[in-house]
């Protein structure tokens, strides 16, 4: 068990690895010359030759990933030009904030889509159950942009009642709270109704009912706990996702965290803070699967790693 | 399976049918467009800035669905527009799945060194996050539609091929395929001939999602600039160009986005009812 989870670990970190590589290259692949950016638009030729010099990018390809490579391994994620300061600092201020609005979007979205999807797998074919099953079909279909907007002409400019723009107290992370993680909620909702769906229909389930234990001990006592397995490997990997897809979000609703500063980077040429930010959504997807992997065959020693 | 089965499963299937129905509509509607709505979709008179909708009272001759900043007719863009996005995603979808399908087998059938290389530059581009990875191509490349369609292809092949690798794994050592074999055949013919009618089920399904998935990832990008260019109408850039005015015009923005959830519904239905109807479990 121990053997393969430090197999796993490796494997990940080689993927990373491989993510380095290819946002290294996608950088560097395009149109615009950081150093005449930074250098200004009135620079002469040999002044922004002097920048190109003093950011290291006129050496050979080859050099410079080995630098950022062995700058990674020492912990140093580089220098941001665009900021004028070190891409570990900036990071430092951007991602808590990409974390609380995921990880708030996330919670709500999680405990509700797991309730609502256990009531609708009980009371299969009522309306409970259309409705649940209209809001998980509904919700997978809207585009996440447009949702914003929706919210916020519905609860900001309308109601009145919550603020849509910029961080503040509680108030004002509901609404891309909701936002981000409406989506996954609608897909979640489902997967756990029609766990529940399928459980239910199980021998085990008939021998148990058979047997004259209470309805609600069998629901909650002998189906949920095997519901709920597949939910696991979900909630790594859309915990995951809703973190690296927090940039339509953050852009929105004007939230001060990475997403927003993957675009202002990207729009500068700021090569190190473009890395750097697609390395820590990249290790945050992959390690979130790793983890629910792990504790999935924990809870379910059928499956084994691999 | 006969062909009168899978007919009849098809209208029984509430879900394949509402999904179906709405796409065929949804298609026909926007790709006759360009013959029959009442303007120009990319001019309009400013004189006539965000007027309210006035709901077919004047027929199509008035602005049924209003009119935008620049005052051009909305019912007019929302299907002109839809066709564009319809036909990106169409694109992206068949060329995805193809590539998918092919690395798949290739993988699949073939297994190792091959399989183990692109096996991982799959699990390497799985890990970077879908819309991070378009912004930089699209912000490296530039915008167009090309490229916006080449963006979304390089991001939407991975799951597939995952898919089929998997579906083919299961399937190879199975006596069909050793039959077939036996008999001399080749493999060009096992793997186009034998293995892959067995994934298309399955690549079906998969279609049906990444259709609409990718309509959902080209709004997004149209948002952060970076989808369909002005003056040309797509879903996307319609939603994203009546932000500024969400509080005095929300029109502008309301009627792209229904236009865009109800198609992706609609595939959304679609695959649920493919899966349905060729569930071997299924017995009238």
């Amino acid at each position: 068990m121990k053997k393969k989870i430090v197999k796993r670990l490796i494997a990940s970190i080689f993927v990373l690895i491989g993510v380095t590589i290819i946002s290294f290259m996608l950088v560097r692949l395009g149109g615009g010359d950081p150093a005449r950016m930074m250098a200004g638009a009135l620079a002469t030729d040999a002044e922004v030759e002097e920048f190109r010099v003093r950011m290291g990018l006129d050496r050979p390809y080859i050099v410079q990933y080995v630098n950022y490579l062995g700058g990674l391994l020492k912990g140093d994620l580089g220098y941001s030009w665009s900021f004028s300061m070190p891409v570990s600092q900036l990071l430092a201020t951007r991602i808590p904030q990409t974390l609380s609005l995921s990880l708030f979007g996330f919670g709500w979205a999680c405990i509700f889509s797991i309730i609502l999807g256990i009531i609708a797998g009980i009371k299969q074919g009522t309306v409970v159950d259309f409705v649940a099953m209209f809001f998980a079909i509904a919700g997978q279909s809207m585009a996440q942009v447009w949702l914003g907007f929706m919210l916020i002409l519905i609860f900001s400019v309308n109601l009145g009642w919550l603020p849509s723009q910029g961080i503040g107290g509680f108030s004002h992370m509901i609404l891309p709270g909701l936002c981000i993680g409406f989506g996954y909620a609608a897909q979640q909702t489902r997967l756990m109704r029609s766990g529940m769906v399928d459980v239910l229909r199980e021998d085990y389930i008939t021998a148990t009912r058979a047997r004259g234990v209470s309805s609600n001990k069998t629901y909650f006592k002998y189906a949920l706990k095997n519901a709920l397995l597949p939910i696991i490997t979900n909630i790594g990997s859309q915990f995951g996702r809703i973190f690296a897809g927090a940039v339509v979000v953050e852009n929105i609703f004007n939230w001060p965290g990475m997403g927003q500063l993957i675009i202002t980077a990207i729009n500068q040429r700021d090569y190190q803070l473009v890395q750097s930010i697609l390395l820590v959504s990249a290790a945050m997807l992959v390690f979130c699967n790793l983890l629910a992997d792990i504790v999935y065959t924990f809870v379910d020693p059928r499956i084994s790693l691999n | 399976m006969k062909l009168s089965t899978i007919l009849r499963r098809m209208r029984k299937s509430k879900m394949f049918m509402i999904g179906l129905i709405l796409l065929v509509v949804m298609i026909l509607l926007c790709a006759t467009a360009k013959f029959w709505v009442p303007c120009d979709p990319e001019v309009g008179s400013l004189l006539d800035r965000h007027l309210k909708p006035d709901w077919f009272a004047k027929g199509l001759d008035g602005h049924p669905l209003g009119t935008d900043s620049l005052g051009r007719d909305i019912l007019s863009r929302l299907f002109v527009g839809g066709w564009v996005s319809l036909k990106i995603s169409f694109v992206v979808t068949l060329i995805s799945m193809f590539l998918g399908a092919l690395v798949g087998l290739v993988c699949g059938y073939y297994g190792g060194v091959v399989d183990m290389i692109l096996m991982r530059i799959c699990d390497v581009l799985a890990a970077i996050p879908q819309l991070l990875m378009a912004i930089c191509i699209v912000a490296v490349l530039g915008s167009g539609m090309g490229i916006l369609i080449f963006t979304l292809t390089v991001t939407g092949w991975v799951n597939t091929a995952r898919l089929v690798r998997s579906a083919v794994l299961g399937m190879k050592n199975k006596e069909f395929v050793s039959a077939s074999r036996v008999l001399g055949a080749n493999t060009n013919r096992i793997l186009w001939k034998e293995l892959f009618p067995n994934t298309i089920t399955q690549l079906m399904i998969a279609a049906s999602g990444h259709f609409g998935g990718t309509i959902l990832v080209e709004t997004s990008l149209s948002y952060l600039g970076m989808g369909v260019a002005p003056p040309t109408p797509s879903w996307g850039n319609m939603i994203s160009d009546g932000r500024a005015y969400l509080s005095s015009a929300p029109w502008v923005v309301i009627f792209p986005g229904i236009a865009l959830a109800l198609t992706v519904l609609g595939f959304n239905f679609l695959g649920d009812g493919i899966r349905d109807v060729f569930d071997p479990k299924n017995i009238d």
